[in-house]
């Protein structure tokens, strides 16, 4: 039992490893059907283990894929035209519902375009809040990660349930302190334009701490699932290794990146918030397999703790909000050249490219850059060569969000 | 960005594009700056300069359409309609990570080079864009729609797509 | 307490006098044991199903079925009767008899291992001399309803089950039969009584011989552990892969009779480990032999496997090969040339 997790590593410089063969994303198969020995089988889109609606086209020859093909669009909502329908103001709700399961950073995001655009200073209270949110979300996200790669490699009805149920019990924790903050559990209408809408109650950080204790006692546990058990090391060590210049190209930046070797993270190298007055340790490994992409999450949540936890000392006082707050929908006036602003999402950069309309009350076009799209477009590049477990394992490291990918 | 790049970029949207345009931005040679305008030709050149140059990581494509609007007494000669195509990438590796975002306008018919043969995230990117936008990217190897179903009618982020049409047996 | 001799029905002459008429019968007394035998197994693996599942969900910090009856102990009953009144669907595409020939006889290999074994001394159907060839040769049949089910479902997920149920068990039968060979050879019988009764006499064959008797358990153990798809040799069920391994298109009590089957053997497993290798039913130390032994070994077996199913997460198939042909075959002939040894130069044959 390792309480030093990151010790146990001995991280290989990236550019000592020879990167992983490449594989032909759009490989002619005309070779093969004359012989007949390739079957084609539909991984989802129901399926319990796409993580929504997401439908992999898998070319087997026996149960080793030739060739995989990713269907994303059976969740596509038309998030972006309907933004250009809709106000400033009446946006932010929307989009919590892309990223499910990490909806804090999609309207932090959001809104940071508009203030861009606008040269709106968010109060040092209100920035500092927003970090905070962040980084409880970060947590948050991270741990229904780490649980739904264990449920994939042990089976909805097996040993890796446990790991499911145990991080969906601690998620709970910050979904609490977040209900306590916004009302609302999920769909928060926190963040808006100018600062944030909801101040911190009273005697909020002390359950928050109290919460972050319990988080970091029960994370070492979690990582000796995957770390102590040889058969769980045995399902990701060397599997789906994902190089860092395919990671580059594909525009991995988040834990999937950082698992590949790219030494990048926006809160420390474009810092936004208030990341630039808090010393951020960035975890990198450089194996790029689905082990790497485990432990990274592991990693990254300790350090969220560590900054939350700095976070909550150190709140200064001030208000939290620059501009009036929403009266009505065209209360928000945003005029401005386009701008792209991104920060760093759970899942990698998330970012918002924003062209306003001439009046300034709506978007003329918004496209929202998801990293789980980057995230799951991996897979025609990483599954050819494994088998069909392996397909899973890889499937779940990648932890994509289905309502992200397709918005 | 460093200035010996910033002199690259400019000396390479100096060189006469190899097809010209009908209708060419009036100054290629504006500042090099975020979202500055780049005529298509360049558009493939500009983004392997920048790939060699650091920026490796591919970020993001957004397509926009921007039909023509009626002659106002404010602009009596309104634009042609067009695209614009945004393609934003980042120097990971460099201080600050800086983003840098380029635009190419494009008229209805034309074509815009497409990158994945630089960075290969830009396959379902592009593909997404085509989907809902209509932007054609030549020498894409599988330019097929990507988000709504491979017999879907029309592009619906274009502002001419009528919001109501019926599409059976979806509405 | 001393060897009892083969004679086939010698044990009815252990019984108090006067015997009921109708257990001097071998037709009658098969039909009361094996109505005794098969109920015992059949209620303790519906209520196991209950157990299991109160048991994971303490261990995942839930609550687990308390609705139906006290602390939830009708929830069986609830199941059985949902999946009787729902319709049993055959896939258009499907070999009809076939599909419909699978889970019924998945059931009946599993119930006839029954036969010989032993819950104690009086209590079995049939005292047969070649017990334990029947019990193997049963299980490993079990294979043929599971491929069938897959392969008449005309579907790539079930036909992906049943070829990997059929790797699997082809491979773990070998080590599987080779460690159920250490008891064979230091006891010198194929029947699972006598075996029993060897060990009420020179102790268990866990602990002596030392080597082999521990690996053989442990082998034994672990291949029917494989055997009966539990995880974390799983593979064939594979949820997160293969969505339900070869009962995705079953439904209603066809569907039903797969996990129950699957139940059942696991069980008839544990009572088989508990009598080859841990005793049957003699207690530890020379205490009092009786039914309650055997009951207790086979349920503690039975709990360790859920144990490890709940607590595992599962192998690659092609590692599960590997375990199996790397590790558990050489070992355990090995364990059988450790026994055979014991036996010429230690044990003496009997």
């Amino acid at each position: 039992m390792s309480t030093d997790h990151a010790s146990t590593h001995v991280v290989t410089p990236w550019t000592a490893l020879t990167p992983p063969p490449r594989v032909d994303p759009y490989v002619d198969l005309s070779e093969f059907e004359a012989d007949g020995d390739l079957m084609v089988l539909n991984l989802g889109p129901q399926h319990p283990s796409t993580h929504g609606v997401f439908r992999i086209k898998l070319v087997l020859d026996g149960e080793v894929i030739v060739k995989a093909v990713g269907y994303p669009g059976y969740l596509h909502r038309g998030v972006e035209k309907l933004c250009e329908k809709l106000t400033f103001a009446n946006i932010t709700p929307i989009l919590d519902k892309n990223d499910y399961l990490a909806p804090m950073t999609s309207e932090q995001c959001f809104n940071m375009a508009l203030e861009k655009i606008a040269g709106v200073e968010v109060p040092r209270r209100g920035r500092w809040i927003r970090t905070l949110l962040a980084e409880l979300q970060r947590i948050a996200s991270h741990l229904i990660a780490i649980g739904t790669f264990a449920m994939d490699i042990g089976g909805a009805i097996g040993g890796g349930t446990n790991l499911f149920m145990w991080t969906f019990r601690e998620r709970e924790l910050i979904l609490n302190a977040f209900e306590e903050l916004t009302g609302s559990r999920f769909h928060y209408n926190t963040s808006c334009f100018g600062g944030q809408r909801h101040d911190l109650p009273a005697g909020w950080d002390l359950g928050v701490i109290k919460a972050l204790d319990q988080i970091e006692r029960r994370m070492v546990e979690y990582a000796d699932f995957g770390t102590a058990n040889p058969i769980f090391v045995n399902r990701c060590r060397g599997i789906g290794v994902l190089g860092r210049d395919l990671a580059l190209e594909l525009g991995l930046s988040g834990p999937l990146g950082r698992a590949s070797g790219i030494d990048h993270d926006l809160r420390r190298d474009a810092p936004y918030h208030c990341y630039d007055e808090l010393q951020i340790n960035v975890p990198v490994l450089t194996a790029g397999d689905c082990e790497a992409r485990y432990d990274i999450r592991v990693q990254e949540v300790r350090e969220s703790i560590r900054l939350s936890r700095q976070l909550l000392a150190g709140v200064p006082e001030g208000p939290i909000c620059s501009e009036k707050p929403n009266i009505g929908p065209t209360s928000v006036r945003v005029k401005g050249a386009p701008a792209y602003v991104a920060i760093e999402g759970p899942r990698g950069e998330l970012g918002t490219f924003l062209i306003p309309t001439d009046k300034g009350t709506q978007p003329y076009r918004m496209k929202i850059r998801p990293p789980s799209l980057h995230a799951v477009a991996v897979v025609e590049h990483l599954l050819p060569g494994n088998n069909l477990s392996d397909a899973v394992a890889i499937l779940g490291s990648l932890d994509p969000i289905m309502g992200e990918v397709d918005r | 960005m460093s200035p010996e790049l910033e002199a690259e970029i400019a000396a390479l949207l100096a060189d006469p594009p190899a097809d010209p345009p009908a209708d060419p931005p009036a100054d290629p040679l504006q500042v090099i700056a975020e979202g500055m305008i780049v005529p298509a030709a360049h558009h493939h050149a500009l983004a392997t300069l920048l790939k060699a140059h650091g920026y490796g990581l591919y970020v993001t494509v957004a397509a926009s359409h921007w039909p023509q609007e009626k002659a106002s007494r404010k602009e009596p000669n309104p634009p042609p309609e067009r695209f614009e195509v945004a393609t934003v990438l980042r120097n990971p590796t460099a201080p600050g990570a800086p983003a840098f975002w380029w635009s190419v306008h494009l008229a209805p018919a034309e074509a815009i080079d497409s990158i994945v043969d630089l960075f290969a995230g830009a396959d379902w990117q592009e593909r997404e864009q085509w989907d809902l936008v209509g932007v054609v990217f030549a020498n894409h190897p599988n330019l097929k729609r990507l988000m709504l179903p491979e017999d879907w009618q029309g592009h619906p982020l274009r502002k001419d797509y009528a919001i109501d049409t019926p599409h059976a047996p979806w509405r | 307490m001393t060897v009892a001799s083969n004679a086939s029905n010698s044990f009815i002459m252990s019984l108090p006098s006067p015997v009921p008429e109708i257990l001097t019968h071998p037709v009658g007394h098969g039909l009361v044991m094996g109505t005794i035998i098969l109920t015992f197994f059949m209620l303790i693996s519906a209520w196991s199903i209950w157990f299991e599942r109160r048991f994971a969900g303490r261990m995942q910090s839930r609550v687990g079925p308390n609705v139906v009856g006290p602390a939830g102990l009708l929830q069986p009953i609830a199941d059985a009767i949902k999946l009787l009144r729902k319709e049993n669907l055959v896939p258009s595409g499907a070999d009809k008899v076939l599909f419909w020939l699978s889970p019924p006889m998945t059931l009946f290999f599993t119930l006839a291992t029954l036969a010989v074994i032993p819950l104690s001394e009086d209590l079995l159907v049939a005292e047969l001399d070649i017990g334990l060839l029947w019990v193997l040769a049963f299980s490993g049949l079990l294979l043929f309803p599971t491929w069938i089910a897959g392969w008449a479902s005309n579907n790539k997920y079930t036909l992906f089950a049943s070829m990997r149920a059929v790797a699997q068990g082809i491979s773990y039968e070998i080590p599987l039969l080779f460690s159920a060979i250490v008891p064979v050879v230091v006891v010198g019988s194929l029947s699972i009584s006598d075996i029993v009764r060897y060990q009420g006499e020179h102790g268990w064959l866990l602990f002596w011989p030392l080597g082999p008797g521990a690996l053989g358990f442990l082998i034994f153990f672990v291949a029917s552990l494989a055997e009966a798809n539990r995880i974390p040799f799983d593979v064939p069920e594979a949820e997160s892969e293969l969505v339900a391994g070869v009962t995705v298109e079953y439904s209603g009590m066809m569907y039903g009779l797969f996990p129950m089957t699957e139940y059942v053997h696991t069980l008839i497993t544990s009572a088989l480990a508990s009598a080859l290798f841990l005793g049957g039913w003699y207690g530890p130390f020379g205490w009092a032999p009786g039914v309650h032994w055997m009951v207790g070994k086979t349920l503690f077996l039975f709990f360790v496997i859920f144990w490890a199913r709940w607590s595992l997460v599962r192998f690659r198939s092609d590692q599960l090969m590997r375990l199996c042909w790397v590790w558990l075959v050489p070992l355990s002939l090995l364990c059988v040339c450790g026994a055979a040894l014991w036996v010429v130069y230690v044990g003496g044959v009997a």
